[in-house]
């Protein structure tokens, strides 16, 4: 791949002023007799003489970097020692955050929630109880995680209707096709909100207590902003009210099928978290990446934990609702706080300390290589 | 009767002036059905009417095999069951695909159409009732009489009825049919001609109704077999009868023919071929690349569907959210499913896009050809042109080189550069050109090329004799013809070497007036003198040599004697003087690549001639093997010679040819010529225009017979021939010639095809002389088959147009003879020596930026689709795309196209100067080393890598987050864009204004469009199809999405960077190709010196000279002698003769 006298024609001059642009390309012009017979040779004007520019002469002005190894093995070594800088950087950080993860499926008989595994115990509670030895610093990020839950299947993802989430009531009558099986119940009533996301939304709820000398005391969990800005103002709407009430936009179409309660009715307490705005809902419809996946489920930033949870024993109790031991899910809750870059991931870091020694390694093996070629040279 | 006629192969049927009847057997055709028996006289080069445009061009873009695998993508996502991703993704970039190269092939045949509407309205004369009518050409029928008139093309081939000529003879140049520019005659039938001719020829014409049975029409030219019905009475017809389509009628006033074959019929056009689509050799590699892909896109999908059904079998029934949604369907159906979901979501590999780039790519680099102002010949104003836009990249690759002598390698002009004459050696070839003063001469016509005043003024005060006799011998030792023109001779010869002779004699004073059956008429320096011819010894290839046996004035019988050295100096007289510096003067004319004949004369006794004569007319009266027994008399009284001097004739090469030439071989291209010229003239122009080196050894005839015949027929044996090879030829270089009789016996033989290749790949060059069309054709068929180079073809003559089209790149020279070479060729030269730059420069170029374009291409599309796999293991084999539908359809169109499209435009990885000082950078792609099997390979494998890091580093950083699907489909695709921008920079090397501002538009396109995209306008307009809102705005300001992008992106271009950073260090210390490339060029002068061999020959006509027409008498009357009562009563007795010939005929031509 590399020509002889790649490196001679650096200084070959270029010049030229303006591009003519290709517009007569598909041309078919011909040549010989026929057509010179009509053409004027005196004028100037009708010549075939192609036109003295840089670009028709393939002579624009160009740079041409030429690397040499002089520059290649100290850059090399540099991108290098960069990278394992913030390598390091991110590494270290990623160090300082505080993680705490509980599985609360319940498949061990003796855990908490095994009790909650066995079928038809409708309103099963467990507690999980934790001890934090030093201050968990806010503000705190709590998620629920589930595994080996597809949510990125392709017909599942598929399976809902954007135009009904937009509040439009004109398609709460006739759900869109991707919905099925979850388009209309088995009277033929349309569900709103149609679809399989909607459907097998999350609906175990927890409550956090901090016990304190046994008193259990709770803490506070923050519930507001936890889904992203532009699903809660713009991708999804509420229906418009009809004759000032919520539930009559609805008339007509009943809850999905897993739901205990419609959409309506989700957060009777703050309208702003009813029906598609509930927070948890739209966190749920924002489907995952992949099997394993963490949804942020509240945050702790108020009232006496805003600077985090101090030392102490914990106990979070369940509303363990969610079947997963089916499909051998797992759940589970983690308690996070958060750095610049994000949560704890050491495998980013890594990531960086990897590529800069590479870099590295190959800067020296380069520069053996360039001293071993070099010296050969100069034998010959 | 009829049976009989099909027997003897006549079973066309042409009745003259019988319009009617052949108008209803005219061959007519709807679509592909044609019927009716006789052609008309359209030319129909195009391909597409307007009906048949939309159904064939689409089935021509449908042949194309990824056309059509797109055309059933969309067909596929059309079904809502296995829709992947929506139908437009698809859809848009095949239309466009479609649109613009549908575009260009319209363009291309109304062209087509144009350049043949030219032809078929040449206007030409028909015999209607009414009298002679001028026609277009289109509108000949076969069965009519046409009026040629001088300097005419002929529009049919035509049977010879009559000429105004005596014994209506008629001369045509053939040039545009078989490259030979010497005259032919052609005679009518003596019926004809004494029937038809004469003052009412066209009432005669009129009424004449003989029929012609003669064969189907076929594509041999030198062949035809017929017989004419008139009168009762049969007359056989054959090739000397005919008039071709094509040739030019010339010394000839007017000829009277009948269209035999027209249109498609006519020979030339059935020698013509059909038009073929040609391939480039890296397009048949990307097909095959592209197969490769398929296959391994349905290998994988397979698995994938496997893995879905799988999938289902094991988890989905278990897992209710999934399984409700499959609607409890087999896993079998769901894994069949999930197949076409699959073929649908990684169709993005097949690198569809990519040909409309490559044909925009293609058409760019045409158009910059035929702008090049360094390919411009301002003598007849034209630029390159590049015909076909495909083939680009296959000039940077060719490996054989086949080109046509006649006017392509040499001007066809002869010129008398020099001569050698007791001793002395006149003219001058190193210096300028004076034209030296022949005023005196009133038949000076001026346009010889040869300049010495010394031999001027010897032969104006008569102070040398040898001088004299010397010229003397050039005036009357020919078979020229004269013409008078303006009060001056003009020269018709059958050699133009003759031709030369004869002119230069005449420029110097020893002007050939006019010949008759008997005399000679010569002025010597303004003194009339009258020759009795008493024989002529004519010209053989075999004798190659001829002689004039001479009566002067004065009584004394003297024989001339011309020919090759080597026959003519064995046949002088015992010691001879000067011998050494004739020697000397040969060697230097040779060493001047001029073109050597001796002259020689013999004075004969009377009795030798009585004795002689008798023999001769024994001998032309004795049966049986008349041609040795007159080659044996001819013997007798070619000796006991007497040298007079040397002739040295330069053969005028194009300009720079022999540079081009020089260059080209050094660039590993070999060069092949094809030449229907004889065998010496071709040799000697290989010796001039650097073909071979002048130590170049000639393997010709039984001993490349020999070397082909090995005793076993296995070509595997090669290496053992290679050893009789190298015996050989050893330590010195060979070329093969071949003449036409010898090549169809190769032709004939498979095995001898591939050896005769193999074995001229170990010489420098090949020529083949004596060949007719269809045989350049077969060879470039040859050299196709049997070796793996690609052929480039280049001609200027009718007569190349069929090796032109089988070549793999077809060359037209647009030179003086016709337009029918460039009609036919992928580029069209206004100058051989333009070779060079298409060949070394934008031959390079092309191929390198095509294959960078390629690799790159495939490696984008198949980085960016392989993801798809990767995901599918963690989304249970789904078919879920890993990125936004929008983004599929403008990944390769709108985010990562610009900038491989700029490379592609103005990469140069050597300047032109560099491409033309080192030839040797070529062989590049000749080798094929920027684009075979091993680099598709690494392509692939490393778009492999490149997906994998692409897919798994955002998946591993990001399992860590809760960050939902979206972020991480931005994140991929911001990955991608990014990586594949990265490699772009990576492989562009000459940056111009244009190559940054094309990445720095992509990817602000990129970004704003991504941005765009999942803006909440589009939304509300349509969510369904937008339902990334907020996606990237959200992704873009998460700095642990950037952190990632960065990082994948640095692992994925990691290895190209390194390996290009090794090739820098490895490279960089040693510049040793440099300097041994500029050694080579040292090389390359030293052929100018070493030893030269002697060319000495004689180029005439293949077919048989002038020689038995001046004996016979036939054709003599334009000898017409100066009237200024300076002949003697000799001439005046022949000239009344003729004169009254000439009256009887209604010529007035005097």
């Amino acid at each position: 791949m590399r020509f002889v006298g790649r490196t001679s024609h650096v200084c070959d001059v270029y010049y030229g002023r303006s591009i003519r642009k290709a517009e007569k390309l598909i041309q078919v012009r011909p040549c010989g007799e026929r057509d010179r017979s009509n053409r004027m040779k005196n004028e100037g004007e009708t010549t075939e003489r192609p036109d003295n520019t840089a670009f028709t002469q393939q002579r624009l002005p160009a740079w041409q970097p030429i690397l040499s190894a002089g520059i290649i093995i100290p850059g090399f070594l540099l991108i290098g020692l960069a990278f394992i800088g913030i390598g390091v950087g991110l590494f270290l950080t990623s160090q300082t955050i505080q993680v705490l993860e509980r599985d609360y499926t319940g498949i061990a008989k003796d855990s908490p929630c095994f009790s909650c595994t066995i079928p038809n115990t409708p309103n099963c509670t467990c507690e999980i109880t934790f001890a934090l030895s030093e201050l968990f610093k806010g503000p705190i990020f709590f998620y629920y995680g589930l595994s080996n839950y597809y949510q990125n299947f392709r017909k599942y993802g598929v399976s809902k209707d954007y135009n009904q989430l937009t509040g439009d009531t004109q398609y709460f009558k006739s759900p869109d096709n991707f919905c099925f099986p979850f388009d209309y119940d088995s009277k033929k009533n349309p569900i709103v909100p149609c679809g399989a996301i909607a459907n097998s939304m999350f609906n175990d709820t927890f409550e956090l207590y901090q016990i304190i000398n046994g008193t259990k005391k709770q803490v506070p969990l923050d519930g507001k902003g936890i889904s992203w800005w532009t699903d809660y103002n713009l991708k999804y709407r509420n229906p418009v009210l009809v004759d000032g009430s919520f539930a009559k936009a609805f008339n007509g179409t009943v809850k999905p099928i897993n739901w205990p309660k419609p959409a309506y009715e989700l957060d009777l307490t703050d309208q702003n978290n009813n029906g598609f705005l509930n927070q948890d809902f739209l966190v749920w419809m924002r489907r995952s990446a992949l099997p394993d996946f963490r949804k942020l489920y509240r945050r702790i930033t108020e009232g006496d934990y805003s600077g985090g949870l101090p030392a102490g024993n914990y106990s979070l109790t369940v509303h363990y609702n969610y079947p997963v031991m089916s499909f051998d899910g797992k759940k589970k809750v983690v308690f996070s706080n958060v750095s610049w870059m994000g949560g704890k991931n050491d495998f980013l870091g890594i990531a960086y300390l990897v590529v800069g020694s590479l870099c590295v390694v190959m800067s020296v093996v380069m520069l053996i290589v360039y001293a071993k070629f070099k010296f050969s040279d100069d034998d010959v | 009767m009829a049976g009989s006629k099909t027997e003897r192969g006549v079973s066309w049927e042409v009745r003259a002036n019988g319009r009617h009847f052949h108008q209803s057997c005219r061959r007519k055709s709807v679509l592909c059905f044609r019927w009716g028996r006789y052609a008309d006289n359209v030319v129909r080069s195009y391909k597409y009417t307007p009906l048949t445009f939309l159904p064939l061009n689409l089935y021509e873009q449908f042949q194309r095999a990824a056309n059509l695998f797109f055309l059933l993508i969309v067909v596929l996502q059309c079904v809502p069951i296995i829709a992947t991703i929506p139908w437009y993704s698809t859809m848009l970039p095949l239309l466009l695909v479609l649109l613009v190269r549908g575009f260009k092939d319209l363009a291309t045949d109304v062209g087509r159409r144009r350049s043949d509407a030219q032809i078929n309205h040449r206007p030409c004369d028909i015999l209607t009732p009414e009298g002679f009518e001028t026609v277009k050409w289109k509108d000949v029928r076969v069965g009519d009489i046409l009026r040629i008139h001088k300097d005419k093309v002929i529009p049919a081939d035509l049977l010879l009825l009559c000429s105004t000529e005596p014994h209506s003879l008629c001369y045509v140049e053939t040039a545009d049919i078989d490259g030979e520019t010497n005259l032919k005659f052609r005679q009518a039938l003596n019926v004809t001609h004494a029937e038809l001719n004469g003052d009412s020829a066209k009432q005669n014409l009129g009424s004449f109704d003989g029929i012609v049975w003669c064969e189907e029409p076929n594509g041999n030219l030198h062949s035809f077999k017929g017989e004419l019905h008139w009168k009762g009475e049969r007359h056989l017809l054959d090739t000397d009868h005919l008039l071709l389509r094509g040739t030019v009628l010339r010394n000839t006033d007017t000829a009277y023919g009948l269209a035999i074959y027209t249109g498609s019929d006519s020979k030339i056009l059935q020698n013509c071929g059909r038009l073929k689509l040609k391939k480039t050799r890296v397009e048949i590699l990307l097909n095959k690349t592209v197969l490769v892909i398929l296959l391994f896109m349905v290998t994988t999908t397979l698995l994938l569907a496997v893995g879905a059904g799988l999938f289902e079998y094991r988890v989905s029934h278990q897992y209710d959210v999934v399984s409700v949604l499959q609607r409890d369907s087999s896993p079998g159906y769901l894994g069949f499913l999930s197949f076409w979901g699959y073929i649908i979501l990684l169709s993005p590999s097949m690198p569809m896009s990519l040909y409309i780039t490559f044909e925009v790519i293609h058409m760019v680099h045409c158009f910059l050809i035929g702008r090049d102002l360094e390919m411009y010949w301002e003598d007849n104003d034209s630029p390159a042109q590049a015909r076909t836009t495909t083939l680009n990249e296959e000039l940077g690759q060719v490996g054989h080189l086949l080109s046509d002598k006649t006017g392509t390698l040499t001007q066809n002009r002869l010129l008398f550069r020099q001569c050698f004459i007791a001793g002395h050696i006149y003219g001058d070839m190193a210096g300028e050109f004076k034209p030296p003063d022949l005023s005196w001469n009133r038949f000076s016509c001026g346009g010889t090329k040869f300049s010495d005043q010394r031999l001027v003024d010897k032969l104006r005060e008569r102070s040398s004799p040898e001088c004299q006799e010397f010229f003397t011998a050039l005036a009357l030792c020919h078979t020229v013809m004269s013409e008078w023109r303006d009060g001056l001779p003009h020269y018709q010869a059958a050699s133009p070497d003759e031709e030369a002779l004869v002119c230069a004699a005449r420029e110097l004073g020893w002007v050939f007036l006019s010949r008759t059956r008997e005399t000679l008429t010569i002025s010597e320096m303004g003194l009339t003198r009258n020759y009795q011819l008493l024989a002529i010894l004519d010209f053989t290839s075999k004798r190659r040599r001829m002689s004039v046996l001479v009566r002067d004035p004065g009584g004394q019988l003297k024989l001339y004697c011309k020919g090759a050295d080597m026959v003519v100096l064995e046949r002088l007289q015992g010691n001879w003087l000067l011998q050494e510096s004739t020697e000397r003067a040969l060697e230097l004319f040779a060493q001047g690549c001029l073109r050597t004949l001796c002259v020689a004369v013999r004075s004969v006794p009377e009795t030798l001639w009585t004795e002689w004569s008798r023999a001769l007319s024994q001998a032309g009266t004795a049966t049986g093997n008349q041609d040795t027994a007159l080659e044996d008399i001819y013997e007798q009284m070619e000796k006991d010679l007497t040298l007079l001097g040397v002739t040295a004739i330069e053969d005028r090469l194009q300009e720079g040819v022999p540079e081009t030439i020089a260059s080209l071989r050094r660039a590993g291209v070999k060069v092949w010529v094809l030449t229907g010229d004889k065998t010496e003239t071709a040799v000697n122009v290989g010796y001039a225009c650097k073909l071979m080196d002048p130590d170049t050894i000639l393997i010709e005839g039984e001993e490349l017979r020999q070397l082909l015949e090995s005793p076993s027929p296995d070509v595997r044996l090669m290496s053992k021939e290679k050893e009789v090879w190298t015996t050989r030829a050893e330590k010195s270089k060979a070329a093969l010639v071949i003449s036409g009789p010898e090549l169809a016996e190769l032709t004939k033989t498979p095995e001898w095809g591939a050896k005769f290749v193999a074995l001229s790949d170990q010489c420098q060059s090949v020529l083949c002389c004596r060949v007719t069309p269809a045989q350049k054709a077969e060879v470039v068929e040859m050299v196709r088959t049997h070796s793996t180079s690609i052929t480039m073809a280049i001609g200027d003559g009718a007569n190349d147009v069929n090796m032109i089209k089988t070549a793999h790149i077809g060359v037209g020279l647009c030179g003086v003879e016709g337009s029918q070479a460039v009609q036919n060729a992928d580029f069209a030269l206004a100058q051989f020596s333009f070779l060079r730059r298409l060949l070394l420069v934008h031959g390079h170029w092309s191929y390198y930026r095509v294959c960078i374009l390629l690799r790159y291409f495939l490696y984008k599309t198949t980085a960016f689709a392989l993801v798809h796999i990767w995901y599918s293991f963690y989304n249970g084999f789904s078919a879920q795309p890993m990125y936004e539908s929008w983004f599929i359809s403008l990944y390769s169109t709108m985010y990562t196209s610009l900038p491989i499209q700029c490379t592609g435009f103005f990469e140069q990885d050597v300047s032109a100067k560099s491409c033309l000082r080192w030839p040797e950078i070529y062989s590049v792609g000749q080798k094929k080393q920027l684009f075979n099997p091993f680099v598709l390979a690494v392509t692939l494998l490393y778009s492999l890598y490149t997906s994998i890091i692409i897919f798994f580093i955002p998946m591993g950083i990001l399992q860590y987050s809760a960050l939902d699907f979206q972020t991480l489909a931005v994140t991929v695709e911001t990955s991608v864009v990014l990586t594949t921008t990265v490699e772009v920079i990576l492989h562009t090397k000459f940056w111009t204004k244009w190559n940054i501002a094309a990445v720095v538009f992509s990817l602000v396109v990129f970004f704003l469009s991504t941005l765009a995209l999942h803006s909440a306008r589009l939304f509300t307009a349509s969510p369904k199809d937008y339902f990334f809102l907020g996606a990237s705005p959200n992704a873009f300001s998460t700095p642990e999405v950037w952190l990632t992008i960065f990082v994948t992106t640095c692992i994925a271009v990691l290895p190209s960077i390194t390996i290009r950073a090794l090739g820098v260090v490895l490279t960089n210390p040693n510049k040793h190709k440099i300097h041994s490339s500029k050694n080579e060029s040292v090389e390359l002068q030293r052929f100018q010196r070493g030893t030269f061999q002697r060319r000495s020959s004689y180029a005439v006509s293949q077919g048989k000279g002038f020689g038995k027409l001046i004996t016979t008498g036939v054709g003599l009357h334009s000898a017409a002698p100066p009237k200024d009562g300076r002949v003697t009563a000799d001439g005046l007795k022949k000239e009344s003769s003729q004169g009254s010939h000439r009256e009887m005929n209604g010529d007035v031509s005097c």
